[in-house]
């Protein structure tokens, strides 16, 4: 029995340490070995990832300092940095609790005159917006920049938001690498250039930069300094409305010097030649060439690497230079609208074509087929490749039967949500927050009905419980709980809001790739520290309800948990919390792998498989399918993780484990 | 500076199949054999959300001029299949006279389970190819893994099957080394007989 409820001093630190041991070995387990990274070996070139050509990046500007929150497509940086961290002199990494400690950390860092770093998504920014404007005030006294990830066709995200507004608001310089090449060479840049200005910089790739593999060149290494001095100055470093007063016009000079670094950077170039001008930035660039050369067009490309501020007088040269400017830019116009205010302010006559008029898209990633169909409407050409005809011809495949990404075979997460379902009767109002967890929006599981950022799972519920009579089950993970879900539970407490909690701690962040947490007892240096424990967490803020359950012991018990929680909220009127805690499946399995554990996958006995379809029906496990053949329900052997929760469910007791 | 004319000598490889199948492995390894032979590569993977058991799709350029990570439908030298169905979704992405690869070994999608979409029959998976091109080749390429040590080595049967359609500029040796620089030793025999039961496959029948 390991049931825990708050009247028994539970054993925090046993079963958390021994859940730990998988947690070392999986942060860093992508391909190309972190090790390669750290090689120094100037000329020599190496296949890199976007994101691994920035963390190589990092050595090479001399960094002494990184802190990130993971988040795709930004998490390879943390990653890779965290596996080789121990072994690079003075230097210091660390997977911050969230986006905004993050920044906080990384600018104090570069206030005291270190060069200091921070790595996020696009959203991750948006929480870390407070720290970001403040720092442009005060300014950064070492190299700072600011690794900004955005995710257009929201492969990961919950937005595909440009994340380069953040440097016209803050006034801040920024740097649009468009490859992993420029993603290492131009963070180097960054650095120079924060120095130069003392701003940070805002360093903003896309999916199709970070994940991107090409060769990248490595470069010589630069040391960093092991301490320095922190120098007082509060009024500059305090923003007090009167030092705010002040500092506001010295970063529009600031900003102004940057203009003229931008007009001479060798970042901002052109290639080509012809009437047709294009101005580009980003991963965009490169599908603008390509776009070019497919076509056979006779064009010239402005292409800019440093975006903030832009270049009037280059760009204005440009516009003077061409009867016709395309502007070739993801998601929103960014580039477009300031170009066209260089053109009115310097009374160009130009026709500027881009978003505006139609000829681009502001929604989902670009391929070069956006750009050369673009491009052939502009000047009334045929694509190059009839693609209306691979359309529709496309088309009628679309009846094949999907396959969206899923909760993994195994995944603690299906029994909990099974459970909910159960005890709830599907009835709950069931607030949902970020992580692998959110694909329980999907049939049969279908337990999130809203989410906003977050933590909002928790915050979400204070809100519907406040002005509905239903029962709120909110669920949020471990990570997502210490990153933004301690706010939500000391409002649920404080003003007793009537929301049962259930905390999926699977002992990692699973989704970005098993980083670790403040839960789980190790530290980006690999240091092996107290872990945090999440009861004792909800205890020590109040909640009156706190009980720990394993999802995997009993799917009975689990039910009854879930259900007694529900009705102690509906009687005492405050917040209760359950944490189902059980490691990620795949941190078994690698457990399983790396201890040589021989499998022992669960199998239908199909004498008393009835082919009810329960099983498959109520929990849609990846490693089950239904054998039309023989008409029983099959565990697919290679894919079965091993939960049981198939055998928990079946009601003929036909699926039990092999010896 | 100058735009040079720079697509017509890249060589497009499509990946397709499913989350856990080895799909990025393959792309890396190919990769990292293709700058072994002295190209340039750009390959374009998808992370996160994106590999939880779905669909995955990861590109392969190979060539001086490749710039991008992303190959347009109509324009893929070579389309390969991990799975029936998986090739049938990447199947645009293939050029007119290009080539597939596609193993015959069936995942069923959950959803088929869960009686919410049935499964194309054989005959009409290859219709639907061969309307976008007569050059399919297909095997079971599950066996051929089960049968050089593990399931988990299907990805290496299929880089053994690219290397022999000789339509990648990747020699054989460099693939192998490749082979070996990436994957544990403790699993290099397994892998490395399956790029050769996938080579020998492909080898054999287009000999026929």
């Amino acid at each position: 029995m390991r049931l825990c409820s708050l009247y028994h001093k539970i054993d925090t630190q046993s079963p958390v340490q021994a859940l730990l041991g998988p947690v070392l070995h999986r942060a860093h387990d992508n391909l190309t070995k972190p090790t390669e990274l750290l090689e120094d070996n100037p000329g020599k070139r190496i296949l890199l990832l976007g994101n691994e050509a920035i963390a190589r990046g990092v050595l090479e500007a001399g960094v002494r300092l990184v802190a990130v929150y993971p988040g795709t497509p930004s998490s390879e940086i943390g990653n890779n940095l965290t596996a080789i961290a121990t072994r690079i002199p003075d230097f210091y990494f660390e997977f911050s609790t969230n986006e905004k400690v993050a920044m906080e950390v990384a600018g104090a860092a570069a206030v005291a005159g270190v060069r200091s770093m921070i790595a996020c998504k696009g959203p991750g920014l948006n929480v870390a917006a407070d720290p970001f404007l403040s720092l442009a005030y005060v300014g950064v006294r070492g190299g700072m920049v600011v690794v900004v990830a955005d995710d257009p066709s929201m492969w990961s995200s919950q937005n595909e938001n440009d994340s380069r507004y953040y440097a016209l608001m803050a006034n801040t310089p920024m740097l649009e690498p468009s490859d992993p090449v420029e993603a290492k060479s131009m963070l180097i840049e960054a650095f120079d250039i924060s120095e130069k200005l003392e701003l940070p910089v805002l360093y903003r790739t896309t999916t199709r930069v970070s994940h991107t593999r090409a060769p990248v060149e490595l470069g010589p290494m630069r040391d960093r300094v092991s301490t320095v001095k922190f120098d007082k100055d509060p009024f500059r470093f305090v923003p007090i409305p009167s030092v705010a007063y002040k500092r506001h016009p010295w970063l529009l000079q600031q900003i102004e010097k940057a203009r003229r670094i931008s007009e001479e950077t060798s970042l901002n170039y052109r290639i080509g030649e012809g009437e047709l001008g294009i101005i580009t930035s980003g991963v965009a660039f490169n599908y603008a060439i390509e776009a070019v050369s497919t076509l056979g067009l006779k064009a010239e490309i402005l292409k800019l690497g440093m975006t903030h501020p832009l270049p009037e007088r280059k760009i204005s040269d440009f516009l003077q230079e061409h009867t016709k400017v395309v502007v070739v830019e993801e998601l929103e116009p960014f580039l477009e609208t300031q170009v066209r205010r260089v053109a009115q302010l310097n009374h160009i006559v130009v026709t500027i074509l881009g978003k505006e008029q139609g000829y681009f898209p502001r929604t989902y990633e670009y391929t070069p087929r956006t750009v050369i169909e673009g491009l052939a409407k502009i000047l009334n050409r045929n694509t190059p490749i009839n693609w209306q005809q691979i359309d529709s011809k496309a088309e009628e495949l679309s009846s094949l039967p999907s396959r969206p990404p899923l909760l993994c075979a195994g995944c603690p997460h299906r029994a909990t949500y099974y459970a909910i379902r159960v005890a709830t009767r599907g009835k709950a109002i069931y607030p949902s927050d970020i992580g692998c967890y959110t694909l329980s929006i999907a049939p049969p599981l279908e337990t999130a009905d809203i989410l906003f950022d977050m933590g909002s799972s928790i915050t979400t519920a204070c809100g519907i419980a406040r002005v509905t009579d239903q029962d709120v089950v909110a669920t949020i993970g471990d990570s997502t709980f210490f990153a933004s879900g301690l706010p939500g539970i000391v409002d649920a407490v404080y003003n007793r809001h009537p929301i049962s909690v259930v905390v999926l701690d699977n002992r990692t962040t699973a989704m970005t790739g098993q980083q670790p947490h403040p839960g789980t007892g190790l530290t980006g240096m690999q240091e092996k520290v107290s872990p945090i424990d999440i009861v004792d967490v909800c205890k020590g803020l109040g909640v009156n309800y706190v009980r720990m359950v394993r999802p995997f012991d009993s799917m009975a018990t689990l039910v009854s948990e879930i259900r007694e929680m529900v009705a102690w909220v509906r009687e005492n009127k405050q917040p209760a919390v359950l944490v189902s805690r059980e490691p990620c499946a795949l941190l078994a399995a690698i457990d399983r792998q790396q201890t040589g554990t021989p499998p022992h996958p669960y199998r239908v006995n199909s004498d008393l498989c009835n082919a009810c379809k329960r099983c498959l029906h109520r929990l849609s496990c990846p490693a089950m399918y239904f054998d039309s053949e023989t008409n029983k329900a099959v565990v697919d052997e290679t894919l079965c993780n091993e939960c049981g929760i198939c055998a928990a469910v079946c009601p003929q007791g036909a699926i039990n484990r092999e010896d | 500076m100058r735009i040079v004319r720079n697509t017509v000598d890249v060589t497009n490889v499509a990946l397709s199949g499913v989350g856990g199948q080895g799909v990025l492995t393959l792309a890396e390894v190919l990769a990292k054999a293709a700058m072994l032979d002295g190209h340039n590569v750009r390959v374009g993977e998808i992370h996160g959300m994106a590999q939880r058991g779905g669909h995955v799709l990861c590109t392969i350029r190979i060539g001086e001029h490749a710039k991008g990570p992303i190959i347009d439908p109509g324009t893929a030298h070579l389309v390969v299949g991990f799975e029936p169905i998986e090739t049938l979704r990447e199947i645009h992405l293939v050029a007119p006279n290009g080539c597939v690869i596609m193993s015959s070994h069936i995942l069923l999608p959950v959803a088929v389970s869960m009686d919410q979409g049935t499964y194309p029959d054989h005959d009409a998976i290859m219709s639907a190819t061969k309307r976008f091109t007569t050059n399919v080749i297909e095997f079971d390429a599950m066996e051929l893994a089960e049968k050089a040590g593990s399931p988990n080595s299907l990805n290496m049967v299929m880089l053994g099957a690219i290397i022999s359609t000789e339509l990648v500029p990747v020699t054989k040796d460099s693939a192998l080394q490749s082979l070996y620089d990436t994957v544990p030793q403790q699993f290099q025999q397994v892998n490395s007989a399956a790029f050769n039961l996938g080579f020998a496959q492909v080898g054999g029948m287009l000999r026929l």
